[in-house]
């Protein structure tokens, strides 16, 4: 069983509809939404935040933000 | 999407296998107020539905979740399966400053015995009035007094605020007056000593989430120049 591909990235910016545009460290950038999880403990994400993006296995431009790290 | 494998995984977490790719994932946690949220994670609405459909006739009614007011594509997910919203929380940005402040009390940093006495006292008045129900999550743990600032009249601690040191946005996470000591601008004091505070480790702006119906909160961070940048509705399935 995977999980599925996660990379570090960084927030470039803060988009409509809680969408989040996310630079990976390949460069490739992506659009994430956050997690669950990190809705229920109420962590928000800002622009230059290194975070964890896990990719969207059927489109790999989609992901979502699944951890915030301590910058 | 449609031949997705929906596998309860332990009593809280629920996934969706596709090709034995994890595709979507379900949680359910207990809140120390004895509410049971919800949240699901699905590439797709489809395996959203049918991680949700496992999950629901499982669980006691009623349930909750939280949905940035903003995301219109899994608010319309939650409202298909009955969900509606119970309340609104503002997500505010502070601009921290030096602000002034002419309330007689003495704001400093709490010490760990003083400042769970308050704790329990504020926490019993809560639970005698208007309920955990209607406070964030947040409001629960997180007992460490070095994130605490109290406020003091003679040698009782009557106020407390939390802040969470998030360097380039702190979070002010809770403020809280005895209701004995209310409307003497205790709160503001507090207030003003943390977003003074922030403003000279660096940080332009603190962050805060402020119900919708706490006028009175909404009032007090808006007096420091606050403004409303999102919102999280709190949904219920009853």
């Amino acid at each position: 069983m995977s999980s599925g591909i996660a990379i570090e990235g960084t927030v470039l910016e803060c988009l409509r509809n809680a969408t989040f545009r996310v630079e990976l460290t390949n460069g490739h950038q992506v659009l994430a939404h956050i997690s669950g999880k990190m809705r229920k403990n109420r962590i928000r994400v800002l622009p230059f935040d290194r975070v964890l993006v896990e990719l969207s296995p059927y489109d790999l431009t989609r992901g979502r933000i699944s951890f915030r790290y301590r910058n | 999407m449609q031949s997705a494998e929906i596998t309860r995984v332990s009593e809280r977490h629920w996934h969706a296998l596709d090709d034995d790719q994890v595709v979507g994932r379900g949680e359910v946690w207990r809140r120390p107020d004895g509410r049971s949220f919800l949240s699901i994670d699905a590439w797709h609405g489809t395996v959203f539905d049918r991680l949700a459909g496992a999950m629901l006739p499982t669980l006691p009614k009623p349930l909750y979740t939280v949905v940035d007011e903003d995301d219109l594509d899994l608010l319309s997910q939650w409202e298909r399966l009955g969900f509606g919203p119970r309340r609104r929380e503002w997500e505010l940005v502070v601009p921290t400053g030096d602000f002034a402040s002419a309330a007689e009390v003495t704001i400093g940093p709490a010490e760990a015995g003083p400042l769970w006495e308050l704790d329990s006292s504020i926490r019993a008045e809560i639970d005698a009035t208007v309920g955990w129900h209607n406070m964030p999550a947040e409001v629960f743990g997180a007992h460490d007094p070095s994130r605490y600032t109290v406020a003091a009249v003679g040698d009782r601690c009557v106020g407390l605020v939390r802040v969470a040191p998030i360097p380039r946005r702190p979070r002010i996470g809770l403020i809280a007056v005895l209701s004995a000591h209310r409307r003497r601008g205790i709160g503001r004091a507090l207030l003003a000593a943390v977003l003074g505070a922030a403003h000279r480790a660096g940080a332009p702006f603190a962050g805060a989430e402020v119900n919708q119906a706490n006028t009175a909160a909404l009032a007090l961070f808006e007096s420091f120049g606050a403004r409303r940048e999102s919102s999280n509705l709190e949904l219920v399935l009853r």
